[in-house]
């Protein structure tokens, strides 16, 4: 009974703030209904008993792709108000299309049925059995995976880095800490009175 | 929607029966624990910002505040009762909502992530198996306080040091992350409460020496402490992402930043010092919750040592740091930890 | 360990067992309603780079809530596995579309599509 109460609250949330996302006027408050989306996602998550996918998506998807936005909309001075004028014209058609996608789905996914318990489950926690899922069975789809976020890696920092050619003075770390005091300071001895 | 209706129907009034008087008991109960728990809390970080206030005068051969009772120890009242009455100013052009959200969403995270701190074997609120994941995603809330602070004050300083401190948060949170994961790997388990029983034999601190550094010195930037606290130098920024909020906002802006201090500083010394085990053997009758707020307090201790020694360090040789230093030491750590294991026949 | 072990390994709480009544349907129109939720924001806001790029981590994150209910409802745990490669690849998506985002803008000083179209014919 308190499950689905919980239940019925987080699936609230999840579904009005992504309704938000799509319909604020205000970029910032998009991104900010967005960060609730995957909340609630995350507390769904740990209903289902899969816990350390919930705690990955905060950390990856709340910690990290959502602060990306957030300093991409912040930053980039954007002005979407005439574009939004626009996009009011395709209300109507838009409305329809989600209804008929919605109404598709929800037909189809009534049919689905799931196998049930198979026999005997093994009681290991949530990450362990992911751990040993997907370094053996899964090694190599991990391994391009990896590469893929390597690919994104290097490919933000070149399509993004702007090298100033000239004049911008750089610091070599090595050669200021290999400094001698010897041959940069120098002690003058001098009497009162006398100047430089 | 059938089964609901069928339910009140034939339960009627005793819906407020005996099946939901047990709930509302473990619900009454679960109350008082985080109550217990965050009541101590919130005076240690009161007195924090008084012992602060102290030990870098004494380190700097003045004395603190000794105004407001014995030895100044009725000082945290005296803020408290002042930033109560000042009057909170809100400026123009911000907005609100976040305006008013923003200081909530420092405090809370930092408050949220005691749930999983054992102070005992006994003495936990959320015996999670995922402790330590819980702590890594909660943390990493941490960055939108700052953000929407920052953004929500409609002032250009105050934005710039918001997205400086976001950018260090971020920056420090993985090499933190990177620093844990030899712990988990040397205890295998995520679990705080196993982590310290791992550590029975040898205290973590000794294998993973430079984790631990690495460890503190992350955790000091995180909570944008000096020398890493540019994003909110008095000299440079005013006061940085808070310099728009007066009495009550700033207070709570206080409130969870010293918490957040204090937090990992008992993490730290939960996963590195051995938690509440005794150094040798035979001081085992000192209850543990006593070895565990010494070497905590010993942490925070070094919290403000730092403080008052060290200069500033600029932005972009704390990114630098962050990046180009702790980065791949602590990945190459994990590397070393996993063939350490592999090694000594525990994989 | 037999493979079919292998696909049976799931976290146990057996002692409170799952609830019945929170079915697999429910999660699954739930997701549909996210996806619907999303394809709209594109259908809606098409000239709009970011929320382009939020609905699409929408449309992701229904994908997301899919694969988990099927793991859990049937006791497999390759769904989960899933999740971990699209939380991935969504995560790069996400970086190189914002890139490329900001790179464009540093140019054009527009986030509207429908500016990017200099290489017509």
């Amino acid at each position: 009974m308190v499950v689905d109460i919980i239940f019925y609250a987080f699936a609230a949330v999840t579904a009005l703030s992504a309704v938000g996302v799509v319909s604020s006027r205000n970029q910032v408050h998009s991104v900010l209904f967005l960060i609730l989306t995957f909340f609630s996602t995350a507390a769904l998550f740990v209903l289902l008993e899969a816990e350390f996918l919930a705690a990955l998506l905060v950390m990856v998807y709340m910690g990290a792709v959502a602060v990306l936005f957030l300093f991409v909309v912040m930053m980039l001075d954007m002005d979407a108000t005439d574009l939004r004028q626009q996009a009011m014209n395709h209300l109507p058609t838009g409305i329809l299309v989600g209804v008929v996608i919605l109404v598709e789905l929800v037909v189809v996914l009534s049919h689905a049925h799931s196998h049930g318990e198979h026999g005997a489950v093994a009681t290991v926690s949530n990450t362990r059995a992911i751990g040993q899922t997907l370094y053996t069975q899964y090694l190599y789809p991990f391994e391009l995976a990896s590469l893929v976020l390597l690919v994104a890696l290097v490919g933000a920092v070149v399509l993004t880095l702007r090298s100033r050619s000239k004049g911008a003075k750089r610091q070599n770390i090595g050669q200021q800490v290999a400094r001698v005091s010897a041959e940069t300071v120098q002690l003058v001895q001098r009497k009162s009175g006398e100047g430089a | 929607m059938n089964e609901l209706h069928q339910f009140i129907q034939s339960h009627g009034l005793a819906l407020l029966g005996p099946q939901w008087w047990p709930m509302a008991w473990t619900l009454l109960w679960t109350l008082i624990k985080i109550i217990l728990l965050i009541t101590p809390v919130m005076i240690c970080v009161s007195y924090y910002t008084l012992a602060e206030r102290k030990i870098i005068g004494a380190m700097q051969v003045r004395i603190g505040p000794n105004r407001a009772g014995f030895f100044g120890v009725l000082q945290p009242f005296a803020d408290a009762i002042k930033l109560f009455c000042k009057e909170t100013i809100i400026p123009q052009g911000s907005k609100k909502a976040v305006f008013f959200l923003a200081p909530s969403l420092t405090l809370v995270p930092a408050l949220l992530m005691w749930a999983v701190v054992p102070f005992s074997p006994e003495l936990i609120l959320a015996d999670v198996n995922v402790g330590i994941l819980y702590v890594l995603s909660i943390s990493s809330l941490g960055v939108y306080g700052v953000l929407m602070s920052g953004w929500s004050s409609n002032s250009r300083y105050a934005f710039l040091g918001s997205m400086r401190s976001a950018g260090q948060m971020i920056s420090y949170e993985v090499a933190m992350g990177f620093t844990i994961i030899p712990v988990v790997m040397l205890s295998g388990s995520l679990s705080l409460k196993d982590i310290v029983a791992s550590q029975q034999g040898v205290w973590n601190v000794i294998p993973l020496l430079p984790m631990f550094v690495i460890y503190f010195i992350s955790v000091v930037a995180e909570t944008n402490r000096s020398p890493f606290d540019l994003p909110e130098a008095e000299a440079e920024l005013v006061a940085g992402y808070f310099t728009d909020y007066s009495a009550m906002s700033f207070g709570l802006f206080f409130l969870g930043e010293y918490a957040n201090m204090i937090l990992v500083s008992f993490l730290g010394s939960l996963m590195f010092l051995g938690g509440w085990l005794p150094p040798l053997g035979f001081l085992g009758f000192i209850p543990g919750i006593i070895w565990l707020s010494l070497k905590a307090g010993f942490l925070m201790f070094v919290f403000l040592w730092i403080r008052a020694t060290f200069p500033r360090y600029r932005y972009d040789q704390l990114m630098r740091l962050g990046w180009k230093v702790f980065l791949p030491i602590s990945l190459s750590w994990i590397f070393l930890t996993g063939l350490g294991l592999h090694l000594f026949g525990k994989v | 360990m037999s493979r079919r072990k292998r696909c049976n390994l799931f976290n146990g709480n057996q002692a409170k067992g799952r609830n019945k009544t929170m079915t697999l349907h429910h999660y699954l129109i739930l997701s549909a309603i996210l996806f619907t939720t999303g394809v709209f924001g594109i259908f809606l806001n098409r000239r709009n780079v970011i929320i382009i790029l939020m609905s699409i981590e929408l449309i992701l994150l229904s994908v997301n809530i899919n694969f988990v209910a099927f793991s859990h409802y049937n006791n497999d745990i390759n769904g989960q596995i899933f999740t971990f490669f699209v939380l991935a690849v969504a995560a790069a998506e996400a970086a190189i579309g914002l890139a490329i985002l900001v790179a464009f803008f540093r140019n054009r000083a527009t986030i509207d599509v429908e500016q990017i179209d200099s290489l017509k014919g």
